[in-house]
């Protein structure tokens, strides 16, 4: 699902459950081709963790504020704290680690 | 006639409309390194070249089907006289695209350097459908179809001369068809094979440069062909020129995304090697400078319908069937029609992509009709069927056999260096799911098609003229000598399907 610059506080650092910020641009094959796998997660996830995904080109004050510094970078967030970042695609399972990741994190908070 | 059917592209917003100018300080940066831009005072925004009364507002706000300049077609929504600047117009793609876009109301400019029809000269061979002249057939396009074309005779190679031409016209889409196109040329000898890949590789990295100082909001549209990818004897799909995004290389029990990545490129001829180096080249085009551009891994193409080209023969597109200059599929017909065997290299089961003609033409007129976004650098595998050499000749005999031909099939050594027995798999997906792309055509019509034109008399005529430049010789290993006949054989002609 894809955010922006006005729905990033309500999708991200407001909800209540762990969030998996997909940083993107349309120019970078990587991006284009993590997308499908990003959806896919994020229709699995639905109720438990929100996936989502922002375009840094079309919503540079986000990009701007979390430094993303290279495309696609993958940022869990866990009661609107930033929990861990990658940058380069990744395997599912990757993305999955990073997801239960920010959910222990709850437990622990 | 028809009402469109198929809009692909309707959702598309002037994020890649090639008509918007982006407004502010825009510091775009590659893939994978630093993105950190200073744009950044509230949204990116763009004004409309064409509508700048518009004002400034966000790109992603009007989407093709909404805004005035795009109109409806049957290749989807298409900009208004969209200004395509076509490079190897005079070619056997070239001139029937340009006529296609010219009657879908794109305003066309090409350039060409007229180097294949002497090459095709010096060969001692000629097209099979004569062809008139670039500056009779720009006449007879106006006449038969009242469309205009403009042409001029540049050499893709003279720098100063294309830049200028791009500067005039301003391109919205350019073309890229000015490559020399045949493997056996490449690797008949040190000067065709230096020829190659000066004209196609070092032409294609100038034109880049000119594109960026020039047009950089124009789409590329890139003639790349699947024999880039060779055939991985491993099976390996061959993805559309990127890996997808599930796609793992693991390696002593750790795991990495590959997704993205450009996919193994293993060519199987100088000519190739063009292609490939003219991937890496517009690839990194895109990545440094935010140009945006389609590679076009095409099959081996075949055919010489369109329904422009039909409208009258003085606007027929150039059709060779020579060894270097014809595709195998023509070279087949033209073999059956003078009663020569079909040549069939080594055992036949080389596995490739095809797609006639007419297809690829409607293939890279929705490409042009969806720009890529500025930067986006995407490949499409532009392939319909997937057949042995084998299965050609077959098809080829069986409805030669409907025209009263009486077909032979041979092998013959392999004159090429390549896997002759190999799994191959191709990935040919996004041409239909992302840009609508519908056949129009089947192998066995197409033939057909071509069977009745060269059956005439005339043609006829015109390929014996050639025939000692049918049967092939040029090595890849640089050998000089006689191909051995392996084994000749009569297939079957009978339709066991009907």
């Amino acid at each position: 699902m894809q955010i922006s610059d006005e729905s990033f506080e309500d999708h991200v650092l407001k909800s209540e459950r762990p969030v998996l910020v997909d940083f993107w641009a349309s120019w970078c094959p990587p991006c284009k081709m993590m997308q499908p796998v990003v959806d896919r997660l994020h229709q699995e996830f639905t109720g438990t963790a929100e996936i989502v995904s922002i375009n840094i080109d079309q919503n540079p004050q986000i990009a701007a504020e979390y430094n993303i510094s290279g495309v696609p970078t993958f940022v869990s967030f866990r009661n609107g704290q930033e929990v861990a970042r990658k940058t380069g695609a990744l395997t599912e399972n990757q993305l999955r680690k990073m997801i239960a990741a920010a959910g222990e994190q709850q437990q622990a908070a | 006639m028809s009402e469109p059917t198929n809009c692909h592209n309707a959702n598309q917003t002037c994020w890649s409309c090639p008509a918007v100018e982006f407004k502010g300080h825009v510091d775009f940066r590659a893939c994978g390194q630093a993105a950190f831009r200073k744009a950044a005072e509230g949204q990116l925004v763009v004004e409309c070249k064409r509508r700048p009364e518009i004002g400034y507002f966000d790109p992603t706000s009007i989407t093709f089907e909404h805004c005035t300049e795009w109109k409806k077609t049957d290749s989807g929504y298409l900009l208004d006289g969209m200004r395509v600047l076509i490079l190897g117009m005079d070619g056997y793609l070239g001139w029937p695209l340009a006529l296609k876009l010219a009657k879908l109301g794109c305003k066309v400019y090409g350039i060409d350097n007229m180097l294949r029809r002497k090459l095709v000269a010096e060969r001692g061979a000629h097209s099979v459908i004569p062809i008139e002249t670039m500056e009779n057939r720009v006449k007879a396009a106006n006449k038969e179809l009242g469309v205009d074309i403009d042409f001029k005779e540049i050499d893709l190679l003279d720098r100063d001369a294309l830049f200028s031409y791009i500067k005039e016209v301003q391109p919205e889409s350019i073309v890229q068809f000015a490559e020399i196109p045949s493997a056996p040329y490449s690797m008949a000898d040190v000067d065709k094979a230096v020829d190659t890949i000066q004209n196609n590789v070092v032409g294609t990295l100038g034109l880049l440069f000119g594109v960026r100082d020039h047009a950089p909001d124009a789409s590329i549209i890139k003639l790349g062909t699947m024999g880039e990818y060779g055939s991985p004897l491993t099976g390996r799909p061959l993805f559309e020129g990127l890996f997808p995004g599930d796609a793992v290389l693991q390696y002593k029990g750790e795991e990495w995304s590959l997704g993205g990545e450009l996919t193994p490129r293993d060519p199987v001829s100088f000519y190739h090697v063009s292609k490939v180096q003219g991937t890496f080249s517009v690839y990194e085009a895109c990545k440094y400078w935010w140009l945006r551009s389609y590679d076009v891994m095409q099959g081996v193409i075949y055919g010489n319908h369109s329904d422009e080209l039909a409208a009258h023969p003085s606007l027929a597109t150039r059709f060779d069937i020579d060894e270097w200059w014809g595709t195998v599929v023509n070279r087949f017909v033209a073999q059956a029609v003078i009663g020569m065997p079909l040549t069939i290299y080594g055992s036949g089961n080389q596995l490739r992509g095809y797609i006639t003609l007419k297809d690829a033409m409607q293939c890279i007129t929705r490409l042009i009709a969806a720009p890529p976004e500025p930067g986006q650098y995407d490949v499409v595998n532009q392939v319909t069927d997937v057949m042995s050499v084998r299965q050609i000749a077959q098809t080829v005999a069986m409805i030669g056999a409907e025209f009263g031909l009486d077909t032979e099939v041979q092998r013959i050594e392999n004159p090429r260096v390549e896997a002759e027995e190999h799994p191959y798999e191709v990935i040919h997906d996004k041409l239909s799911e992302n840009f609508g792309f519908a056949s129009e055509s089947s192998f066995e019509d197409e033939v057909r098609g071509m069977f009745e034109v060269l059956t005439q008399p005339e043609a006829v005529a015109r390929i014996k003229q050639q025939e000692s430049k049918l049967f092939p010789t040029t090595k890849w290993s640089g050998e000089v000598g006689e191909l051995k006949v392996l084994e000749t054989w009569k297939p079957e002609t009978t339709d066991k399907a009907a």
